[in-house]
């Protein structure tokens, strides 16, 4: 016997769910993907007088029939007998498309709590709803409105959840037309059967009437006497008469205003404006990362120096040996702590994106970008995942799941690593800020300009290739906009500093230490000079072929060949290479240049070294979200050499050409 | 006439989805279905448009608005 309720989260995508999940879990939450599939599934807790509850938050859905991953997923947890009660959240804004889920809901026979969200709005648009006549015409449901964002109602919910988690919903709540309702019997009797112990025979035989695929598998029934057509559209089309009643009878329109919805699209979806207000939005977010970022920087960055003088003084203090003091300071705090003033810039710019997503911008950029990536031959709904991509590209892969088609799906994960992630900023902030002063900001735009441009240029040399024609078939819902909710965008944000955080102390410091070591070391022992070391042999090796790039140092193919554990490594790379201590203060960037300048190292090199770091083969993290995504190492390897390749054929133009003037 | 001819700021009724069966299932599961009422609140130039249907906002591609036909609604 289990001694707590689980509950499951249930609701259209876009009503207000992560957001009410969130209040009650806060960020304590397992993440997981459902068994077997590559679909989210979230958990977390919490409690309501002693009584424990388990939250499962599934995946935003608009319907329950069985066409795609998330809704397949949501069926089975539903009728799964782990489930005790649902909670179905619906948008009180939007509850004549919210209410579809709730009528398939009810018919599944599971307890069911409607939590009434975005009350706020309905107000705020001069309408009201009869509380009284919306759960009579639900099968006297327990109906609570609640306020996600202003974390209302949310004990009410809980109480609820406590004393209607044992309620079978037994009678109908649609009552459909004579024929079907006599259908409906009859495939009732016929399964009571077959299958005695079945309980929500109804929920089966609408199944079985509307054709749906898996009931039939799994309930191999003669019906050919009844079912002598798919009923689905006549089923469909009398659920949403059903909820025209609803409506009318529970919403109430006082003084109905224009939608501020309706009034931002007019210039946000602008037919001409679109794309350029889209631009600017995002020229505007680089613009806070690089400028409310460094403002930020330097308390980071004198904890940093703080820091190192410490440490220094603690290890010379407890007399450690040489190589450990190297490796502490020169390896470690150089490699781990200069990427730890880029802090800053990557919490602005997740900040931004976050912004973005939650106010319900994000889904009109899918319909602004529809034009220039049909030209491509991908839907707008392409473009999301690479825009995300200008955070990270591990999570843009895989938002590349949206995708319907297996091509399109390829295609988008071949250009996604083209989007500039927040990894490759700090070779911007710093290369950039180093070679090119005031003009700094501009340079960094370029790249991102460039990442954005030549992956759109390859889609279109891939297009002629691909014998699949491109397909215009977007389809997506344009949420209401909203007031980005504080606590939303804490938990996204957090989460994203916690990665880079964790990857400072993982990846990062892991490779901080390999390249000290070999840097430091060859087959004799520890070496006193470091171009007799493991690393610089290695990069020698590399040297000619780098050097049509402008970028033929030792020091540089071995950083960039680190690089490929995690981009900022590159910058870690520089900080050990040169025995930098804060590479990222103006002293750092000082001692930096000089050397560089010292080895013929000019703003061109600094260009094509910055070209070739945004275009080159992703991270190992992203190759492995990769390989998971396509199960082809086939695609992967291919990947990594063609980014690899147009990377260099990028770096070799720009320095030669540049070379010219 | 289809989706793509419409007017922008008119209401509209649905009187034929000649749609991939796919995508024709999942317009259905929306409330899009023959005899629904359309409202056409956005165009791009390539014909992707903006419609709002049981009082949700939906951006359709130029492919699936060019399968939608539609009628003048009357009440």
């Amino acid at each position: 016997m289990k001694n707590y309720i689980s509950v499951a989260f249930v609701g259209n995508p876009n009503c207000g769910k992560t957001t009410l999940f969130n209040a009650f879990t806060g960020a304590n939450l397992k993440v997981a993907n459902w068994p077997g599939v590559t679909v989210e599934r979230k958990e977390g807790e919490t409690s309501y007088k002693g009584q424990k509850i388990k939250l499962i938050d599934l995946p935003g859905i608009y319907s329950l029939t069985s066409y795609s991953m998330e809704e397949k997923v949501s069926r089975k947890a539903i009728l799964d007998e782990e489930i005790d009660v649902i909670v179905n959240i619906v948008d009180a804004s939007a509850m004549e498309r919210n209410l579809y889920l709730t009528l398939q809901l009810l018919e599944m026979g599971k307890p069911v709590i409607l939590a009434l969200n975005m009350m706020d709005i309905v107000e705020e648009r001069g309408m009201e709803i009869d509380l009284h006549r919306l759960p009579e015409m639900l099968g006297h449901i327990p109906v609570v409105p609640v306020s996600a964002r202003k974390r209302t109602g949310l004990d009410v919910l809980l109480h609820a959840v406590k004393h209607h988690y044992e309620e079978q919903n037994t009678d109908p709540v649609v009552s459909y037309t004579p024929d079907i309702e006599d259908k409906i019997e009859v495939l009732e009797h016929m399964l009571h059967e077959k299958w005695p112990e079945d309980t929500n025979l109804r929920w089966h035989a609408l199944k079985i009437l509307e054709n749906d695929e898996e009931i039939l598998k799994e309930h191999p029934l003669d019906t050919s006497e009844v079912v002598d057509k798919n009923y689905e559209k006549i089923i469909i089309n009398q659920k949403y008469d059903y909820i025209e009643e609803i409506v009318e009878e529970t919403l109430f329109y006082k003084n109905q205003k224009e939608e501020k919805t309706e009034k931002i699209d007019r210039i946000l979806t602008h037919r001409i404006w679109g794309v350029p207000v889209f631009l600017g939005i995002m020229a505007l977010v680089f613009f806070c990362t690089f400028t409310v970022g460094d403002a930020v920087k330097g308390i980071f960055e004198a904890g940093l120096d703080y820091a190192f003088a410490g440490m220094t003084h603690l290890l010379t203090s407890l007399h450690a040996s040489d190589w450990m003091v190297s490796l502490i300071v020169d390896g470690i705090m150089a490699g781990v702590g200069g990427i730890l003033t880029f802090l800053p810039n990557i919490f602005i710019l997740f900040l931004a994106l976050a912004v973005l997503e939650d106010s319900g911008y994000m889904a009109r950029v899918a319909y602004v970008m529809d034009g220039i990536m049909g030209r491509v031959g991908l839907s707008g709904k392409a473009f999301l995942p690479m825009v995300l991509g200008f955070g990270c590209t591990v999570p843009a892969i895989m938002a590349s799941r949206t995708l319907e088609k297996e091509s399109d799906r390829k295609r988008t994960m071949l250009l996604t690593p083209f989007m500039s992630c927040s990894a490759r900023l700090p070779i911007y902030v710093l290369f950039a800020d180093m070679f090119f002063g005031k003009y700094a900001m501009i340079v960094a735009f370029s790249l991102y300009a460039l990442g954005l441009v030549m992956a759109i240029l390859l889609a279109l040399i891939l297009r002629k290739f691909s014998k699949s024609k491109g397909e215009a078939n977007l389809l997506i819902e344009l949420p209401e906009y909203k007031t980005p909710n504080a606590r939303t965008i804490w938990i996204y944000v957090w989460e994203k500093v916690k990665d880079y955080l964790t990857k400072a102390g993982t990846t990062i410091f892991v490779a901080s230490i390999v390249i000290w070591f070999i840097l430091n070391y060859n087959t004799s022992g520890m070496v006193t000079d470091v171009t007799t070391s493991f690393g610089a042999s290695m990069g020698k090796w590399l040297e000619p072929l780098l050097a049509p790039a402008g970028l033929g140092m030792w020091q540089i193919a071995v950083a960039l060949i680190s690089g490929l554990s995690a981009k900022e490594v590159v910058i870690s790379s520089f900080s050990v290479l040169y025995g930098i201590s804060n590479i990222n203060s103006l002293e750092g960037m000082g001692q930096l240049s000089q050397i560089l300048a010292g080895q013929n190292f000019g703003a061109l090199n600094a260009y094509a070294l910055m070209v070739f770091c945004l275009l080159y083969t992703p991270c190992v993290a992203t190759l492995a979200t990769i390989r998971k995504e396509t199960h082809s190492s086939k695609w992967t390897m291919m990947t990594v050499f063609f980014q690899l390749a147009v990377a260099y054929l990028a770096a070799v133009l720009v320095f030669q050409i540049g070379s010219l003037f | 006439m289809s989706l793509v001819e419409a007017k922008v700021g008119s209401v509209y009724r649905v009187t034929q989805m000649l749609v991939e069966q796919k995508i024709l299932r999942r317009l259905e599961a929306l409330g899009i279905l023959e005899g629904t009422r359309i409202e056409i609140l956005n165009r791009k130039r390539n014909g992707a448009t903006i419609i709002k249907v049981r009082g949700a906002r939906w951006a359709l591609g130029s492919d699936i608005a060019s399968g939608i036909n539609l009628e003048d609604y009357t009440a």
